[in-house]
């Protein structure tokens, strides 16, 4: 993570994420799949073939690309549609589009109630015998059982989680590097799934994005660094204001 | 001694002597930012290189004079709500924190008996100039002690102007021990865990004796917490030269 600022000096945190050898693995139908749309696989990072079976490579084999380690899916309108094998760069994102990023979150293990849920638990003197970090009461006397869902102590973090609605404020296409506003799940160098954002504020937000995708072989010559209009960039001189 | 011919031999003046300066032949000192070496982690040293790359660039077109923690500074930065629109604040730094872009430094400065204390970041684009007007290293590198010590270490006139430098080499050491209000202090500044040498300090015998009780004289033998900065430092200095050199 690192600092940005914007033209008129304010300072905003920022998360770096790099695009490392991104590809389109299978087009999956709408019949096929079941679902409203068609689907496309992309794989991420390229990872050893030989601690997995020769069963499992058979996408990365059809595709034509070397042992991904996660397998994603994107849920993509017919016109979208990406043939297998076409790798996928950080240009296929725009300064000032909105992006939700998934990722596992860290894993804390097997938490109490306070951590794992917040709770206040009890004060650490007057009289208490040894209660400070219980739960208390789970439920009441008429229900005579506990609801499903009660929130008890467990494993915490491991899970997906998506952080919505996050600015991109610039990216390098030289390192395929994705400088996204705020921050995102997971632990520093863990695999990131970014998709252009579904809230409803940002439906109208992506003007011409590269659609269906950035070609590195096509006739576009992207400069290395794409910003923002309201971020500051190094190569002018100070803020002032007049 | 026979001459070759039959003459007397040609008088040879002894060889004049050469003056070896030893003085300028001294190693050029190089000062690299702390902000630029990256600390322990796990990384990837993309991040750092890229970073360092925004550093540069913002160095290049704004200049960040060399300055130690003890240095008296001077840092005009731009105010909306100003009625100038520039602010100027003059202080001591007190310490120099964080790495990469968001290095900050903390000036400290008593105006009108109320202690001022700034927290500046280096590459903000807020900053408009920054002049060193006293140079001069303290025997710490963390200055936090001046909270408690006598206003008068951390008065600094607002108006000073920037005392002439000599020579470009040899940043003065300044071995003042200063002297400390009554306590209770912020920090227990005598504790061995700060290691502080620029305090005078006053307190009764048993007192100090105490405080080395929690002293760890096992941590300068810990080798986990060992970090040879010296190769990453010569390479990003050559790296940092390179480039402001273009």
């Amino acid at each position: 993570m690192m600092p940005i600022w914007t033209k008129s000096g304010e300072k905003r945190p920022v998360t770096l994420l790099k695009v490392q050898d991104c590809h389109v693995l299978r087009y999956v139908s709408k019949e096929e799949s079941g679902g409203k749309t068609a689907k496309l696989l992309v794989g991420g990072k390229n990872v050893s073939p030989f601690s997995k079976p020769e069963s499992a490579h058979e996408i990365f084999k059809e595709a034509g690309v070397p042992r991904k380690q996660k397998v994603t899916t994107f849920n993509v309108t017919d016109d979208a549609i990406i043939k297998p094998g076409t790798p996928l760069y950080a240009a296929h994102f725009r300064p000032g589009q909105f992006v939700d990023v998934t990722a596992k979150t860290i894993g804390k293990g097997f938490q109490g109630v306070m951590k794992r849920w917040g709770f206040k638990g009890q004060p650490a003197s007057h009289g208490q015998t040894k209660t400070h970090r219980r739960p208390g009461a789970i439920s009441t006397n008429k229900a005579a059982k506990v609801y499903r869902g009660k929130k008890m102590p467990g494993k915490m973090g491991n899970i997906y989680r998506t952080s919505f609605g996050l600015k991109v404020w610039r990216i390098n296409t030289k390192h395929d590097i994705i400088y996204v506003n705020g921050s995102v799940p997971g632990h520093t160098n863990c695999l990131v799934k970014v998709r252009d954002s579904k809230l409803p504020t940002y439906k109208d937000c992506n003007k011409n994005p590269p659609f269906p995708t950035f070609f590195a072989d096509g006739d576009e010559e992207l400069p290395e660094d794409l910003f923002d209009e309201e971020m500051f960039q190094f190569t002018d001189p100070s803020v002032t204001f007049a | 001694r026979v001459s070759s011919d039959g003459k007397p031999p040609k008088f040879q003046p002894p060889p004049k002597p050469v003056i070896i300066d030893r003085k300028t032949q001294k190693e050029e000192r190089r000062f690299l930012s702390p902000e630029f070496i990256p600390p322990r982690g796990r990384t990837a040293p993309l991040k750092y290189y890229i970073e360092r790359k925004d550093m540069i660039q913002r160095r290049k077109v704004f200049n960040i004079p060399e300055f130690y923690v003890g240095h008296v500074l001077a840092v005009t930065t731009a105010d909306p709500y100003a009625s100038d629109k520039s602010k100027r604040f003059v202080g001591i730094c007190i310490q120099r924190g964080g790495k990469g872009l968001g290095a900050t430094f903390v000036l400290r400065n008593v105006i009108e008996d109320q202690g001022v204390e700034i927290c500046y970041e280096l590459y903000s684009p807020r900053i408009q100039a920054i002049e060193v007007l006293k140079l001069e290293k303290r025997l710490d590198e963390n200055l936090m002690y001046l909270r408690d010590a006598l206003p008068e270490y951390s008065t600094f006139d607002v108006n000073m102007k920037p005392v002439p430098r000599m020579d470009h080499e040899e940043i003065p050491v300044n071995k003042l021990q200063v002297r400390m209000k009554p306590k209770p202090w912020s920090k227990r500044w005598e504790r061995p865990k700060y290691n502080i040498k620029g305090i005078k300090f006053e307190l009764p015998e048993h007192k100090m004796k105490a405080a080395q009780k929690w002293s760890q004289p096992w941590l300068e033998f810990d080798m986990l917490r060992e970090y040879d900065t010296s190769k990453i430092e010569a390479k990003i200095w050559k790296e940092l030269s390179e480039e402001l050199e273009k």
